[in-house]
């Protein structure tokens, strides 16, 4: 098999930094202590974190009645911050998988990131579906175990799908996030004096030594995981997609959502990705490894995903116009007049329109711009599938079950808490493990790779 | 040696190897240890290999022991106690059944008490009664939960402190006899008497205390339609209609469908004529009122016209009809009165046009019926209309409403509190009545009753009146009591309890019993008992002649719950002096007020009951509230809209209510509820609403439910009324119409139906699935409702939530769109905000063959049994929601909270109120599904019955709750797979409809098109 | 120093040109047992060490299939086989349904046994044992050097001869690789107090937890599965009724629908004068009246009606069944003394129905026949 031919290429990685010298950069952060900084952003994010652990006990404590689902709207806040964090988790494996089967190198810099987004968001995604059910403590039914009812549980179901393509999704990027991580633990454990850090880099690292005989059959599992991945990650959302596409709720029952919601998927991811990195690259002097080019690339992306978003929308109406069904066509009406129409236009502005300014160059270029419009792509994509779910449910085919959902103050503090659960991590993350992936940057340095002159 | 040993191997003549045979030393040596090599040398510890498997596994089994010995321990279920000695009739488990009357209100309906181990769980309609024929209405349903209402009075109070009957009775005895001496008036405050032995108990009372006088008061009521026909006919009695005979009706502000007369009857006497299955066989129903009623959501027209307006109406209505003769001979006074006085009436023509033909066409087959709130003139004049179209003939003596104690007249009324002031009344007894409450604020009744020394209150639970009387005694629940009724003629039902006092409470008449005997001590359980089997020997035993004796009529009677004998009185002629040309007040500025009977809450008397506070109103749909009513232009004249405040001003009473917003009423019309705004009652019913009767006067021109001149003024603030049904307002283009769009309504003219039977099918898809269906062998259970019958009375809701443990949830969740009911009316609008066309559907689980819910449950909780049902295994269930969301009529309930632990701070979570609870259905934890089951729980016991009884379970053996409530039979369930039954003809049927069939779910409710009786468009 | 086994010479180099040289001339010369160490994979390393490609993609291949057949399977046998429930009218195996499941198993199983099999069966991980490790030249691959190390075990070896040939291809610090004896002579000590401690302790945590959980956590609502109910079964205790017993007696003197209550209580003589017994005598009859009298009337009256009781003086013993004054009663006095009960006989109306009775007193009379049978039964 013939490994990337990154030779032809321009270099991904500014300046041509000596080896040693990433290393030194990459694993810094973890061999100093952190500083004030740090302590000031784990303090508020733990403090989001309180607020989730909070609304959640009163959720346990009360029932879901804290929450302001109602009779025709069962699915809220809950399910929509759901599919959000699934969404988010699609970057790191696309990034990671998609981009290195398209051998596209200047991924090297912010897979390990991504993929580590991925799986903390896909967690926090994980959490909702436990949660918003009525008697958590028996969420394990939905696992297919023998029990003493001789039951089984219904494949029939969408949800079981879900169980089944979320958990799968987050194993197999744990696992892949895992693999590239192993010649990194051993480079840290050569580097480390520290006893304990020696102990556990060595743990993981499970006796690395950086063998060419390893090497060659570690390119092929990253590629039989990354074309696993490929599917996999496209496979997530459409099941998720499912959950609605596979009901006969006017709004939900719609053919096109599968590829609209993994557009959309990564069409968030990207944007959060491209968020945090912002920071992630001047906290830790990276610049010159996660490169402008990398995060205009990904604006490319964000434009082109926001578009196929937008062509969504566009389509939806049509279809539902066009199938001639009284109470779709309502739905979608309603969706853009009724009374859920502020969140509709707040979804279109941020989704359809904000990214359309990454077509000029000095905006896809400028750090400040991006990160707001990618803010604004997250704030939309949340409200997308508020839009999805609330309003369809709220207006279906008996006028006479209508009726408008509120949030209450704990879907707030769950939605805001979700957040806080996530940033924890990365926080720990950034501290605990390298942010970039060592060797591979080390192979995409110029001249890191032999000329075969002699050959 | 060697050679000896030598020998000795010689002679052997095995050996086990060459070796062996040569004698090899090595081979010798290890012959002595008898293991082979490696077995048994160097066995010791250092030699071990790491880890020991014993240690290690012993260290395992002993976790896992512990592990085990954690899981042996089972907890005890609690005691097990059984009869000492069982009772002859109860079988545990098996319920027990009493014929019983219902005292909800004046018409005393006869009931049938569902009892398990001896406690009533369930009332139904007696099938042997001949009024209400085994159907029962919401208030008579739900009347059980006042039984087990947490906060009944329990001990006899004196002066606010506990105390004990004797002392009590020895009390009140000694008042009652000084009050004799110093000839003070003894005055005694009741409702409605009904029962002739509590009449023969008050003369008894009488005559030991002779300046006793009887006060039968009520809020509403027919008092009025009494003095009428008082006033037209010389008596109080006055008859019953035959609307099943009636070709035309005209409502003239009556709800006769709702609340008026005993409405369960009427509704049964219309619904025949609404026949549209068998045969067609429709009569046309006209309503002229002010609200939106009940009766009037039945309308083929309805004419709105204020209550005030009542009086031109009618005259106008006779002045049209006399031209073309009348069948009785009225006086010239009459005569000159209605040709010389002028009338105007503001209605649609054409309507109007198509009501005198119509009255013209049908004489004496057609009905003009006057509301209960509408003042004398108004119904007398009525009653002359009648006469005039010759009408009497549908009246049916033999089932005249008895009078058994006239009503106390508003003088009367004040006289008694004029001398209550005066210091001339000793003693006031309120015998299970409120007058605080419900006398209007001007009489002063309050204030009077703080002058009277001796003030007694029988009452179930503390109220507005006993609160400020020195004694308030608990009196037994109508299940714990015995009693009569005899408020029809030809009719005796007989009460009798059920289950024996929960406290310390007593029978009110044993009580009087008591006083009456003068000896405190004479007091004991069934001194009543005894009472009404004396009476009853005396005087019905006599009155029915029957062959058997005595004791065994006694038996049977109460067997039966009723005893039947004819009752006749000689009808006597119209008096048409009593039509009088009516004083008419300046009316056509302002507002007029008027107060209408709360459909649920009686005089208030329910107010605390959760399940009838909750019961949506069948019209505007709104739960634990009452408002202010206006027409859609009204609201726009004072700019107001749902929720708003309104301040309401009548003769200087000034009130401030919620407004809504009610289509298709009179403008400048007010309609207000009775019995809201209770202040002294339990935590339910405590401020609920607002107390109209504030507005109420003694001395009001109209009647005391109708006020004219009100003035209206917007005020700042809001009141949210929640209800069960969003509200959309009626020209909003964007959602008009949506239920005939969708098909969810399917509705047609008797005209069209008969020009063209399959009209409603007439462009019908051809739907197919894809897969293959399940066959369903034996029975399959379907439902059918036939949409011409309902009345939207919700008796199948009330009936619903007593039989399927459903819980109240409060209007905080009501508001949040979380109510339980499992069963559901919906109402929708057609038509034009002044003059809407309403539509009922009694919505509940269509158990579909093709069951969406069933999908996408992930645990298999919600599937399909054998028999066709979708069944809910609650237990299974992990509370996704995900069924209700793909639940395409949205009549899934899910348990949001634990709702008897969240309702009112566990109001109803405790073990009084447990007890309510039917034993054969789950009552469901929080966070579970759940949903209508087509009462499984009764489909059960039938199927154990057929096989006990070793025969096949047929469709016809089950009952629904729902079904058995239905007062007009609308609602028809059996087996869809038995080609004979009346269900699977039904589905057949011309006007047989599917909501939603077009998503090829298959439900199995069929409900039957409504028809409308109108005339041909056009002429 | 000397009593160390050798385990490689290892060369080190600067650049990735010189490392893939020096690797094939390594392969050129014949050497097997040798390996290459770079920090990062080098393009066309594999080709320079001649190594055969990789056969992970089988076992990815075989498991991924194995995998999407096996999730199959199990479908089909609980929806269709096991448990099948109709839901949603759709066939019990619906294939379509089963797709994104089989999907999701066939990713998941294969993703992890080519991993594990790489780790563990290709690479023989973990091993922190190996020579190399803890090396100045594991320090230098680990980051920017590239090195070759060829080992003592392959044929070709021997120390001068490598040495010469990494001097050849320009290794610089060359240098010997030794197995590390203690860690070779290393034992694992499992059973450490530490470890048992530790054993013990999860021990007793497990028992604790499972305990609990099983014992107390899962009868608390809600989480008893509505064992708990806000309703009263038969034969249970309710708090509301002074007496505590939650099946009550219906009130004197009411009747139930289709209950025809005994009219004669307390009037032994009326109840005779106006009693008939409506059964006819016959086998059957006799027979259900000896059973019931058996069962309910003997241990008092005894089987013979002789008062001989089988209480042994818990109760004074009845009078016997053939005194004359009970052989003279009508039928329907001994059917009202079993209905009503006398002195100390409680009714035995709860246990015996109307016909039961009958029944009895038809049983009754046979015995008081068979104690003093007339001449005209002899024959």
């Amino acid at each position: 098999m013939s490994f990337i031919d990154y030779s032809q290429e321009l270099s991904v990685v500014e300046g041509k930094p000596p080896l040693r010298s990433l290393d030194d950069l990459i694993s810094k952060p973890l061999e100093t202590r952190p500083d004030k900084k740090f302590y000031i952003a784990l303090s508020i994010t733990l403090s989001m974190l309180g607020l989730f652990v909070i609304g959640l006990g009163l959720t346990f404590w009360y029932g879901v009645g804290m929450w302001g689902n109602n009779n025709p709207v069962g699915w809220a806040f809950d399910i929509v911050n759901f599919v959000f964090w699934v969404g988010i988790g699609h970057a790191g494996t696309l990034i990671s998988a998609i981009l290195f089967l398209f051998r596209q190198k200047w991924r090297t810099g912010i897979a390990r990131f991504a993929e580590g987004m991925t799986i903390f968001a896909v967690m926090t995604a994980l959490l909702f579906p436990l949660i918003h059910v009525g008697r958590p403590w028996l969420d394990g039914w939905l696992m297919p175990y023998p029990n003493q009812h001789g039951l089984w549980v219904n494949f029939t179901s969408p949800l079981l799908w879900d169980v089944f393509a979320v958990s799968t999704y987050f194993l197999v990027s744990l696992i892949f996030w895992y693999v590239g991580l192993i010649p990194d633990f051993a480079t840290l454990r050569e580097r480390t004096s520290g006893k304990i850090k020696k102990v556990i880099y060595s743990t993981f690292s499970l006796g690395w030594r950086f063998s060419n005989r390893h090497w060659q059959h570690y390119e092929m599992v990253y590629l039989i995981l990354a074309g696993f991945a490929t599917p996999l990650v496209l496979s997530v959302h459409t099941i998720v997609s499912f959950d609605f596409a596979v009901s006969i709720l006017p709004g939900w029952h719609t053919t096109i959502f599968p590829p609209y919601f993994v557009a959309g998927a990564v069409f968030s991811g990207f944007a959060m990705v491209q968020n945090v990195l912002i920071f992630v690259r001047k906290i830790f002097n990276y610049e010159h490894i996660i490169t402008l080019d990398t995060l205009e690339k990904m604006n490319k992306i964000m434009l082109v995903t926001g578009s196929m978003v937008g062509y969504a929308y566009a389509m939806e109406f049509f279809i539902a116009w066009y199938s001639g069904v009284q109470p779709e066509q309502f739905t979608f009406l309603n969706r853009a007049f009724g009374p859920y129409a502020w969140a509709y236009w707040i979804m279109v502005s941020c989704n359809v329109i904000t990214p359309q300014l990454f077509w000029f160059k000095k905006i896809r270029r400028s750090i400040p711009v991006m990160f707001v419009v990618a803010v604004f792509v997250n704030v939309g994509m949340w409200f997308e599938r508020f839009v999805i779910v609330v309003t369809s449910l709220s207006r279906d085919y008996l006028p006479s079950s209508w009726a408008y959902y509120t949030p209450t103050l704990v879907d707030a503090m769950i939605l805001l808490g979700s957040f806080g659960f996530f940033f924890t991590w990365i926080l720990l993350f950034t501290k605990a493990l390298p942010v970039v992936s060592i060797a591979e940057v080390k192979a995409v340095v110029d001249d890191a790779q032999p000329t075969h002159k002699d050959h | 040696m060697n050679d000896n040993r030598n020998s000795k191997e010689v002679k052997k003549d095995f050996w086990k190897s060459l070796k062996d045979y040569n004698n090899d030393p090595e081979m010798i040596r290890i012959k002595e240890n008898e293991f082979l090599e490696g077995v048994t040398n160097e066995f010791d510890e250092s030699g071990l290999s790491g880890i020991s498997r014993r240690k290690f596994i012993a260290l395992l089994s002993a976790s896992t022991a512990f592990a085990a010995t954690a899981c042996t321990d089972y907890r005890d279920k609690g005691e097990i106690i059984p009869y000492n000695k069982r009772p002859e009739e109860i079988h545990p488990g098996k319920a027990n059944y009493y014929a019983s009357t219902c005292n909800g209100c004046a018409n005393t309906c006869g009931i049938l008490v569902k009892t398990r181990e001896g406690r009533p769980i369930k009332i139904d309609g007696n099938p042997d009664h001949p009024v209400n024929k085994g159907k029962l209405c919401s208030k008579g349903q739900a009347g059980i939960l006042n039984l087990y209402d947490p906060e009944r009075l329990k001990e006899p109070m004196s002066g606010g402190r506990k105390s004990d009957w004797k002392s009590i009775d020895a009390e009140i005895i000694s008042y009652l006899n000084d009050s004799k001496i110093s000839n003070k008036e003894i005055a005694l405050i009741c409702g409605t008497v009904v029962s002739p032995t509590v009449k023969n108990l008050f003369d008894d009372f009488s005559r030991i205390y002779p300046n006793t006088k009887i006060y039968p008061i009520e809020l509403t009521g027919d008092r009025i339609r009494r003095e009428a026909w008082f006033d037209s006919y010389g008596t109080y009695d006055y008859p019953a209609f035959k609307l099943d005979e009636a070709e035309v009706i005209l409502s003239l502000d009556s709800d006769f469908l709702g609340v008026e007369g005993n409405y369960i009857e009427n509704m049964q006497k219309y619904t025949t004529r609404r026949e549209s299955v068998d045969k067609l066989n429709f009569n046309r129903l006209y309503v002229a009122e002010g609200r939106l009623s009940a009766t009037g959501m039945m309308a083929d027209y309805r004419i709105p016209i204020s209550p005030d307006k009542q009086y031109q109406f009618v005259l106008m209505l006779i002045k049209e009809l006399v031209k073309s003769g009348s069948s009785v001979n009225l006086g010239n006074e009459a005569l000159s009165i209605i040709n010389n006085t002028s009338v105007q009436v503001n209605a649609d023509k054409q309507k109007i046009a198509h009501l005198i033909r119509d009255l013209n066409s049908n004489r004496g087959k057609s009905i003009v019926i006057a509301g209960d709130t509408l003042p004398k003139e108004v119904h007398i004049a009525v009653n002359m209309l009648n006469e005039i179209l010759g009408n009497t003939t549908l009246f049916d003596f033999s089932k005249s409403f008895k009078s058994v104690l006239p009503f106390a007249a508003p003088d009367q009324i004040s006289r008694l509190i004029d001398s209550m002031n005066n210091g001339n009344v000793g003693v006031v007894i309120h015998l299970d009545s409120n007058p605080v409450f419900i006398l209007p604020p001007d009489y002063g009744y309050q204030a009077a009753l703080k002058k009277v020394t001796a003030t007694v209150a029988l009452t179930e639970s503390e109220n507005e009146t006993s609160t400020l009387c020195k004694y308030s005694l608990p009196v037994n629940n109508q299940l714990e009591s015995w009693g009569d009724s005899n408020n029809r003629y030809g009719v005796y039902s007989l009460q009798q309890p059920v289950i024996s006092p929960l406290f310390n409470t007593r029978q009110k008449e044993s009580v009087l019993l008591t006083w009456i005997s003068g000896d405190a001590a004479s007091y004991n359980d069934d001194l009543y008992h005894k009472y009404l089997i004396n009476y009853f020997n005396q005087n019905i035993f006599t009155k029915a002649n029957s062959m058997a004796d005595q004791k065994s009529f006694w038996y049977s009677a109460l067997h039966d719950g009723v005893v039947l004998f004819s009752e006749n009185k000689n009808r006597t002629p119209f008096n048409s002096g009593a039509f009088k040309i009516r004083k008419e007040s300046d009316r056509e500025k302002g507002f007029t007020v008027h107060l209408t009977e709360s459909y649920f809450l009686g005089d208030g008397r329910f107010a605390n009951n959760g399940w009838l506070q909750e019961v949506p109103h069948p019209v505007s749909k709104i739960t634990w509230d009452n408002y202010a009513a206006l027409s859609p232009s009204t609201a726009v004249s004072l700019d107001v809209e749902m929720n708003d405040l309104i301040e309401i001003s009548v003769n200087r009473k000034v009130l401030q209510l919620p407004v809504m917003v009610q289509p298709g009423m009179s403008d400048s019309t007010i309609n207000i509820e009775l019995g809201y705004g209770r202040t002294v009652i339990g935590d339910v019913g405590k401020n609920v609403g607002i107390n109209p009767v504030q507005f109420m006067s003694k001395n009001n021109i109209d009647s005391p439910f109708v006020y004219t001149n009100a003035t209206v003024r917007k005020v700042e603030g809001k009141h949210k009324l929640v209800s069960t049904q969003e509200h959309h307002s009626l020209d909003d283009t964007f959602v008009k119409d949506f239920h005939r769009i969708r098909k969810i309504i399917q509705e047609g003219t008797v005209e069209n139906y008969q020009k063209d039977p399959h009209f409603l099918h007439a462009n019908k898809h051809e739907i197919f699935g894809i897969t293959r269906e399940h066959k369903y062998t034996g029975v399959k259970w379907a439902m059918s409702i036939d949409l011409n019958k309902c009345t939207g009375c919700t008796a199948c809701v009330t009936s619903c939530n007593v039989e399927n443990n459903i819980p109240v949830v409060g209007k905080d969740q009501v508001e949040k769109g979380r109510e339980m009911h499992w069963m559901r009316l919906d109402r929708y609008y057609s038509g034009t905000p002044d003059d809407p066309v309403v539509s009922n559907q009694p919505m509940l689980c269509q158990h579909c063959d093709n069951a969406p819910c069933e999908n996408v449950c992930p645990v298999n909780a919600t599937n399909h049994s054998p028999d066709g049902l979708n069944q809910m295994a609650y237990n299974r269930c992990v509370g996704t929601r995900y069924c209700s969301n793909n639940c395409p009529y949205k009549v899934r309930r899910y348990n949001f909270f634990d709702f008897r632990d969240h309702f009112a701070d566990e109001y109803y979570q405790n073990n009084l109120t447990s007890l309510i609870n039917n034993p054969e259905v789950t009552v469901r934890s929080r966070g579970v599904m759940e949903k209508c089951t087509f009462c499984v729980q009764r489909i059960m016991e039938a199927r154990s019955n057929a096989i006990t009884e070793g025969r096949e379970l047929k469709g016809t053996d089950v009952v629904t709750a729902c079904q058995q409530a239905c007062p007009t039979n609308a609602i028809v369930f059996g087996d869809s797979n038995d080609p004979e039954s009346k269900i699977s003809k039904l589905r057949e049927h011309n006007l047989a409809y599917h909501v939603l069939e077009e998503l090829n779910i298959k439900p199995n409710v069929t409900y039957i098109a409504k028809l409308r009786n109108t005339h041909p468009e056009g002429n | 120093m000397s009593d160390k086994i050798l385990y490689s010479y290892t060369g080190i180099f600067d650049t990735p040109d010189e490392i893939i040289h020096a690797a094939g001339k390594a392969s050129e010369h014949g050497f097997e047992k040798y390996d290459v160490h770079t920090p990062y994979p080098l393009h066309g390393m594999n080709k320079a060490m001649k190594l055969p490609p990789s056969k992970l993609g089988y076992v990815a291949l075989v498991v991924g299939l194995s995998g999407a057949l096996a999730a199959l399977l199990l479908m089909f046998w609980m929806s269709a086989v096991d448990y099948p429930i109709v839901i949603g009218g759709k066939p019990f195996f619906s294939f379509p349904a089963y797709v994104p499941v089989m999907f999701e198993v066939t990713v998941l199983s294969a993703s992890i046994a080519t991993v594990l099999t790489m780790l563990f069966v290709f690479f023989k991980l973990p091993n922190n044992a190996h020579p190399l490790h803890d090396t100045d030249y594991m320090k230098k691959v680990a980051s920017d050097k590239y090195g070759i190390s060829i080992q003592a075990e392959d044929k070709l070896f021997s120390e001068s001869s490598v040495q010469k040939f990494l001097n050849e291809c320009g290794a610089k610090e060359i240098t010997a690789v030794y197995y590390d004896n203690d860690e070779i002579a290393h034992k694992h000590k499992i059973l450490e107090p530490k470890f048992i401690a530790f054993l013990l302790f999860t021990a007793f945590l497990t028992s604790g937890v499972t305990y609990f959980t099983l014992n107390k956590l899962l009868f608390m609502p809600p989480f008893d599965w509505m064992m708990e109910q806000a309703k009263l079964n038969p034969q249970s205790v309710s708090e509301v009724f002074s007496d505590g017993f939650g099946m009550r007696k219906p009130v004197e003197g009411t009747i139930a629908r289709g209950f025809t209550p005994y009219q004669f209580a307390g009037q032994p003589e009326v109840a005779e004068a106006n009693l008939v017994n409506p059964i006819p005598v016959s086998k059957e009859v006799l027979e259900l009246g000896q059973q019931k009298y058996d069962t309910f009337c003997s241990p008092c009256h005894g089987y013979y009606g002789e008062g001989d009781s089988r209480l042994r003086g818990q109760f004074p013993n009845p009078p016997s069944l053939h005194s004359e004054k009970i052989r003279s009663w009508k039928d329907g006095r001994i059917f009202h003394v079993i209905t009503d009960g006398q002195n100390i006989m409680p009714s035995y109306s709860g246990q015996l129905t109307v016909e039961e009775r009958w029944a009895v007193v038809h049983y009754t009379r046979v015995l008081q026949r068979a104690l003093n049978a007339k001449e005209s039964d002899l024959q």
